[in-house]
């Protein structure tokens, strides 16, 4: 989230796309009713069934799964078209006066710089137009970016939203009217997503075009505002931000490409170009310190200058690791063993069926965790012959967060830190320690053996009291970071040096954990307003602790106009106090102390142009959105149908040359989607009596015309197939999901929730969702298309 | 949440038009006072619990009126929710019938079934018009919402209350509930949400609910009995014996006229009279009232 | 079957089991046999003394049932006392609620318990049994055994007919939607406990004698009985609870319940048909009664398909 949980309140109008807060995030969601309650703010669900969040919404909008870019689209159209976007926004906080160079074109459903070969494009292909050194910019240059912009949406006129989306064009008016409203500085809109967006081959795609709509409306670093990613996990931020995905070190520097020679290379690569000479570009110019502390935090004295501080040892991974690619390459049999920890592969998919294979030409897998999982127990798994197994199943008992202290971070980036609530139970261990433990291990093999490159291993510092059982606050201390001249630990990222005098686990956890303690334990909230909440805005910064510096919102510069008073006087963010000289409210997301003024540094300090981006070369797929059918769609795009899906999305089994897995609409004529109910957290809580009780059964949600067609009545058994695998459960008969009406064709969308397997209390639950799902993803981030694909139905 | 005083009158207001079906609060009550909840079996998908009873003190409805075509406004109107709850009634048609007086008002103003008065009678379950009280086979006794005594004894909120994140549980003193509530309705009156409506805030139903509802649509829609159709058990005590009576005085008056007198003087030795009654009984008896008599009722 | 606004019921069934259904049934002969049996005794011939003694036999032999059925049914059979006694700390002591059948009934159920006891013990001791206890007999021999008697009659009526109030004093669909269930379950309680009595006269030789006039009595009740089945179905149509009451299964019982008023109504009609002038028709049927095993046992299986028909249809 770019802002946070109880900061939602603050907005005029909510759209909820791809999430549905009320059963996913139900605890949060009490923000959105706040809104509603307290100033009347206007809810819109854009979703294709609906859901619990629906019911109390204003509006619902039942949009066909993986069409949001043509949404908001049309929603960008309208407000360019209606002049309703926020001019003096727009011209000083984003990059919409940037000449983009003649390189860049679509056409056909394809933007320049495609590769064939590869399947990929070249992004260096979209680029603005240089001079002397920096970006030109001239927002009446037909080739400013927001002449661009113009030109590309033009084409999702309502009409077309209509027939890409479901949609009735009235009700999109409706609610376009809505929005554009939005646009006054004196109106605040949110946008609140979470995986309905990014489970989709188009997913970054589809979050960039709503961040589109919130810079045009100036909606971005204002409190109400901002695009808000409902996270997953109780702690999936705190996954994220420690480099769970492949592709980044902790705080979000990116990993080493091979033929990086050192951090020159690197950073080149990438550190962003300061592009305009007062844009601040605070992680372009700093990258080096964040990498240079991180390297002296891992490897110590053993990171010198002379050595470009231990460059060497980290790895450089020639290809893509994300989760599809571990079980492709698993599948090609390029995989000796895999460690599972926290996380059920087998029931997460896509594609489970795959899935079990990959993991049946493993030679061992390891499980940690508190229970047994479909993973654990895979090879026991309904059509799976364990005789025919060879895979050696290690099940390593973990304990359960219940069972750590530590912190959790939340979607609002506050990092809070909790208790020990039980005592490990048996001979379970925490993860860290077991983890330690193995490493102290496999070192000693090093030790012992040597081996081809020993050094990243034997050098690593394990600076705790027992390296075989690391307690988590020393944990988070080395996260912290601290001058190695003092010893003492940091308060700000902005002490960070790239000379190897500092330390960072993590950069942008730097302060959460400094000499005066541990702030994540901090907890003045609501029990004295007026003390702990001296802006009323609900910031409450001494509640935990939020990334970065403890800042609550961020390009809150953007809360205020160029020269630094609040857009809206009723909804500070921060704002400039010229008797004392410096910035005052949130904690400023800008130089504290740098004068409003023509020479004033630009709002958006972390990027190169010192702007938001809405033309962006940051992502793999097209510097706009654009709307692309899923790999498994009942139609053809409707604005290119010659290039319907995504070019750029990489198709995994057929780069392996296994046989294809998609199905066609003439084989499986139904939309299906796949997601979560309240009653359940995925698999785990098939292991808890009372939520089972709450939701028993696996079941798939039908539409009221479709069942009357097939015969099918709520409680009866049918079977959805796809070109993958079936299930069959039970129907629910509903209203609630359509049809709907597509490029004058009636579609009937399908609903299938996700919760059960063949482990836990009900184990006559033994259905994946994921037997159905494609084994594709996103095209930059891999995430696979959970939330789209074809499916046949029929009654048992 | 202020102090918790005995001696005041305490409630819900439960604002189904907020209430986003989580059943948190079926949890939470099920999880404080230690019920196991039944055998899991699938209901219709999101209702599975199914009703209130000696396991479920707390039951989620799920009411489906969306429309099929693609456009529903929610705003609580197209998929009714509503947490369903003992309503605690100011006339109470359990603790009427209740024959051990197990059934007590307490001083928080609410209607607690002593356990180990109890002993399983289940005469409250046939009185009470909500469907709210069940019979506990291994307990021996029925039980139902406590509205938490044993929490506002200790100066905590009711556990379900506590647990609903969105507000749509509200505890606390019933004059304060109940303006809370007026506010809320007329809001949703002037959003023209006209077809919201207090139920049992006032004194329409059983002298008032202390826990009461915001309902989006008229109280039979959600299971509720209406104004009218809610009525104690004892209306029936008058007529019932009334009715009874009335047979029983025809009883005794057939049997007055069955069992006359046939002969006189009465014979002294009955072994040895023949078994036979004289002609005029005959007559008599097929002419009897009777059937006019019974037609008469 | 139901007219415009039928009446609103959302409530939960108690779950009561067969042992409250054989509770009602012998609560309800328990009563009318002791009617009889007074009638009998204070309106009948002298020759009608046999057949009162059997009635209070039967009344005691049946009465010993209805608290073992009662307390069974409890989900705490050791604290059936807590109906008459309240345990509640602060507030110990007898209840007796007025307004609630159950409370009454507990408390009717003992008096005339006791009052059926003691015309049981004295009706042994003229039998010639326990003449140790003869000063029991003389004791009742004047005008204290007749208010036993009426007493014990008044406690009999109260007890066949106030398990139809009990059900009608509550929220049931069908139970709460007529004031018929008392009466019909005491007329039926008559004329089931009169076809206990001819079932038993076969065992008391002395008393045969009494066959005719009770076998009128059964007809008489069979009609009042008719009646208020009749009487029950009308005020169940405005209510909308028809269906549920005589809806499919629970028709068959009510069959069964007709059939065991056929005896009654039929004898009533053929008799009437079969006028002579002496017309000396009642002995022959009460003989032919006498006889017969299947008439009173049909009458009988009725009076308990009646309760169950209405006990259960909303279970
Ligand atoms: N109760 C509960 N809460 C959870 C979890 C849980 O398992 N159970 N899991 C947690 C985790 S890990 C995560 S990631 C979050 C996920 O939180 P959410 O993303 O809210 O959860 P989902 O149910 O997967 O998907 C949300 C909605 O997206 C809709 N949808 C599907 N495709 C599209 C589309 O193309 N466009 C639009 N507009 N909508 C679409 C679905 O119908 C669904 O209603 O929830 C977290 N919270
Ligand atoms: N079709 C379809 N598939 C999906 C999704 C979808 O929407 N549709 N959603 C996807 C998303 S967003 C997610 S996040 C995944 C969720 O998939 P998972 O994360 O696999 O789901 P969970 O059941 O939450 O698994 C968490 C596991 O961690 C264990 N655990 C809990 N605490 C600890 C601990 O402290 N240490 C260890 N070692 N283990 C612990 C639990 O016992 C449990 O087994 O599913 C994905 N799969
Ligand atoms: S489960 Fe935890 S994280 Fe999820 S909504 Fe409830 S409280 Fe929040
Ligand atoms: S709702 Fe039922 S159980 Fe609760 S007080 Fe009223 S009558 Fe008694
Ligand atoms: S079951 Fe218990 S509470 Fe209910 S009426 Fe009988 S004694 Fe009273
Ligand atoms: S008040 Fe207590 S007992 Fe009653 S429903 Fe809520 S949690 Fe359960
Ligand atoms: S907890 Fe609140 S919102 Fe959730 S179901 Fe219960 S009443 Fe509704
Ligand atoms: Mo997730």
């Amino acid at each position: 989230m770019t802002n946070h949980w109880r900061d939602i309140r603050h907005a005029d109008l909510i759209l909820v796309n791809g999430a549905n807060p009320a059963e996913a995030h139900p605890v949060g969601f009490r923000w959105l009713m706040r809104a509603k309650l307290d100033r009347g703010a206007k809810i819109i669900h854009a979703d294709p069934r609906f859901t619990r969040t629906s019911a109390v919404a204003d509006t619902h909008l039942r949009i066909r799964t993986g069409t949001d870019v043509a949404y908001f689209g049309g929603l960008i159209n309208y407000v360019l078209e209606n002049n309703l976007y926020h001019k003096e926004y727009v011209e000083w906080a984003t990059n919409a006066g940037f000449v983009v160079t003649a390189d860049y074109s679509f056409s056909d459903g394809m933007f320049n710089g495609f590769n064939q070969q590869t399947g990929t494009y070249n992004t260096a292909a979209w680029a603005y137009v240089m001079e002397n050194g920096q970006a030109k910019v001239d927002i009446a240059n037909p080739r400013s970016v927001l002449n661009l912009l113009r030109e590309h949406y033009k084409r999702y006129t309502p009409e077309m939203v209509e027939r890409i989306t479901g949609i009735p064009r009235d009700q999109f008016l409706s609610v376009a009217k809505l929005v554009g409203e939005m646009g006054r500085p004196d109106k605040v809109m949110t946008i609140v997503y979470a995986v309905g967006l990014t489970h989709h081959t188009t997913g970054v795609q589809l979050i960039r075009s709503a961040a589109i709509l919130q810079l045009l409306l100036g909606n971005m670093g204002r409190p109400g505002g901002g695009m808000n990613a409902e996270r997953g996990h109780a702690n999936i931020q705190g996954n994220t931000d420690h480099a769970i995905s492949w592709d980044i070190l902790p705080g979000y520097l990116r990993i080493p490409a091979p033929g990086q020679k050192n951090i020159a290379d690197h950073l080149t690569a990438s550190a962003s170009k300061k592009l305009l000479p007062n844009a601040v570009n605070f992680l372009g110019e700093n990258y080096r310190k964040f990498l240079v502390s991180l390297l002296k935090a891992w490897y110590g004295d053993a990171a010198t200058p002379a050595n470009e501080f231990a460059f060497d040892y980290l790895p450089k991974p020639a290809a893509n690791a994300s989760w599809i690619s571990i079980f492709d390459q698993a599948l090609r049999g390029k995989m000796e063993g895999v460690i599972l920890s926290g996380m059920t592969a087998t029931s997460i998919g896509p594609d489970s069926n795959q899935v079990l294979q990959a993991l049946s030409n493993l030679k061992w897998l390891c499980v940690m965790d508190p229970f047994r999982t479909t993973s654990s127990e895979f090879w026991n798994a309904p059509g799976m012959d364990p005789a025919k197994i060879q895979t050696e199943v290690f099940m390593l008992p973990a304990t359960h967060w219940i069972e750590k202290d530590g912190s959790f971070t939340n979607s609002g980036r506050w990092a809070q830190w909790k208790e020990q609530v039980l005592p490990p139970e048996g001979e379970s261990r925490h993860d860290h320690w077991v983890l330690a433990e193995l490493f102290d291990r496999v070192k000693g093999f090093y030790q012992q053996q040597g081996g081809k490159f020993p050094d990243p291993v034997l050098r690593l510092t394990l600076p705790y009291q027992d390296p075989r059982k690391p307690e988590l606050d020393e944990i988070a201390q080395e996260i912290n970071g601290k001058s190695l001249a003092t010893g003492q630990r940091l308060a700000t990222f902005a002490d960070l040096k790239d000379d190897g005098s500092t330390t960072a686990g993590d950069w942008i956890y730097t302060g959460a954990y400094p000499q005066s303690g541990n702030l994540m334990k901090r907890r003045d909230g609501v029990q004295d307003q007026a003390k702990n909440d001296p802006t009323g805005m609900g910031f409450y910064p001494n509640w935990a602790w939020a990334w970065p510096l403890n800042r609550r919102v961020l390009y809150n510069r953007a809360s205020a106009d160029p020269a630094g008073n609040p857009w809206d006087p009723k909804r500070v963010g921060i704002k400039w106090d010229a008797a004392a000289g410096k910035w005052v409210g949130d904690v400023p997301d800008y130089p504290g102390t740098a004068a409003p003024g023509p020479t004033a540094p630009l709002p958006f300090i972390m990027t190169g142009e010192g702007t938001g981006r809405i033309f962006s070369n940051g992502v793999a797929d097209g510097p706009f959105p654009e709307h692309y059918e899923p790999v498994e769609s009942p139609v053809q795009n409707p604005l290119h149908p010659q290039v319907s899906a995504t070019p750029a999305a990489f198709l995994y089994d057929q780069k392996a040359g296994r046989p294809n897995r998609f199905g066609t609409v003439a084989e499986f004529p139904y939309v299906a989607t796949s997601y979560r109910l309240t009653e359940h957290e995925h698999y785990v809580t098939q292991n808890v009596e009372h939520l089972v009780q709450l939701q028993p059964e696996a079941f798939v949600e039908v539409p009221a015309e479709l069942a009357k067609e097939k015969g099918i009545a709520t409680g009866d058994h049918v079977r959805v197939s796809s070109k993958r695998g079936k299930l069959e459960v039970r129907a629910v008969v509903t209203n609630r999901l359509g049809p709907l009406q597509i490029d004058g064709k009636k579609i009937y969308q399908i609903g299938i929730p996700i919760h059960w397997g063949f482990v836990g209390i009900n184990t006559g639950q033994h259905w994946l969702a994921n037997a159905l799902t494609p084994f594709v993803g996103d095209a930059s981030a891999r995430t696979p298309e959970f939330k789209a694909f074809l499916v046949n139905i029929e009654k048992m | 949440m202020a102090e918790i005083t005995p001696g005041q009158a305490y409630g819900f207001f439960t604002d189904t038009s907020v209430c986003i079906g989580c059943k948190a609060c079926e949890v939470a009550c099920k999880q404080w006072n230690e019920l196991d909840g039944h055998d899991p079996i699938f209901g219709d998908g999101y209702d599975n619990t199914g009703s209130l009873d000696s396991q479920n003190w707390r039951h989620v409805k799920f009411i489906d009126n969306v429309p099929n075509e693609t456009m529903g406004t929610g705003a609580g109107k197209a998929w009714l929710m509503m947490s369903d709850v003992c309503k605690h009634c100011q006339h109470a048609s359990c603790m009427e019938v209740c024959p051990t007086g197990a059934i007590i008002r307490t001083e928080f103003d609410s209607v607690f079934i002593q356990p180990d008065v109890c002993n399983g009678c289940r005469d409250c379950i046939s009185a009470c018009p909500y469907g709210v009280i069940g019979h506990s086979e291994e307990k021996g006794v029925v039980q139902k919402c406590t509205l938490c005594y044993d929490r506002l004894q200790g100066g905590m909120e009711p556990a379900c209350a506590k647990a609903c994140p969105t507000e749509s549980i509200q505890f606390g003193p019933l004059d304060e509930l109940r303006q809370a509530a007026q506010q809320r309705v007329d809001a949703l009156h002037s959003q023209g949400v006209s077809q919201a409506q207090l139920y049992g805030a006032d004194d329409s139903v059983y002298g008032g609910l202390n826990a009461f509802f915001l309902l989006m649509d008229k109280p039979e829609a959600y299971h509720l009995p209406n104004a009218e159709n809610a009525v104690l058990p004892s209306r029936n005590n008058l007529g019932g014996y009334l009715g009874a009576a009335l047979t029983a005085v025809l009883a005794v008056f057939g049997g007055l006229i069955a069992f006359r007198r046939r002969r006189e003087p009465a014979v002294e030795t009955p072994a040895e009279v023949p078994a036979a009654a004289p002609p005029a009984t005959v007559e008599s008896t097929v002419d009897e009232p009777e059937p006019e008599a019974g037609e008469k009722e | 079957m139901s007219l415009a606004e039928p009446a609103q019921h959302f409530v939960r069934a108690p779950g009561w089991t067969w042992y409250i259904l054989f509770y009602f049934f012998f609560a309800g002969l328990s009563g009318g046999t002791y009617v009889i049996a007074t009638l009998l005794r204070l309106r009948g011939e002298p020759t009608d003394e046999p057949a009162a003694r059997l009635g209070c036999y039967a009344s005691f032999a049946t009465l010993l049932v209805c608290p073992v059925m009662l307390i069974l049914d409890l989900g705490s059979p050791l604290r059936f006392w807590h109906m008459l006694w309240n345990t509640t700390p602060g507030d110990t002591g007898p209840i007796f609620k007025y307004w609630s059948p159950m409370s009454v009934g507990a408390w009717g159920l003992l008096v005339f318990g006791a009052l059926v006891t003691v015309s049981f013990v004295d009706t042994l001791v003229r039998d010639g049994k326990l003449g140790w206890l003869g000063w029991v007999a003389r004791l009742l021999d004047g005008a204290l055994g007749k208010v036993v008697m009426i007493a014990g009659a008044l406690f009999g009526l109260f007890v066949a007919g106030y398990t139809g109030v009990l059900l009608a004093v509550s929220n049931q669909p069908v139970w709460s939607d007529s004031w018929t269930l008392g009466g019909l379950f005491l007329a039926s309680g008559m004329s089931g406990s009169v076809a206990l009595l001819l079932f038993l006269l076969r065992y008391r030789a002395p008393a045969e004698i009494s066959a005719g006039p009770l076998t009128v009595s059964e007809r008489l009740y069979a009609v009042l009985e008719l009646a208020l089945v009749v009487i029950f179905a009308i005020t169940l149509v405005p209510a909308g609870t028809f269906d549920l009451a005589f809806g499919f299964p629970w028709i068959l019982l009510w069959l069964v319940a007709l059939a065991g008023l056929a005896p009654g109504i039929g004898g009533l009609v053929t008799s009437r048909l079969a006028v002579t002038p002496e017309g000396i028709t009642v002995p022959v049927h009460s003989a032919s009664a006498v006889r017969s095993v299947a008439v009173p046992v049909l009458i009988l299986l009725g009076v308990l398909a009646l309760r169950a028909a209405v006990i259960f249809s909303i279970e």
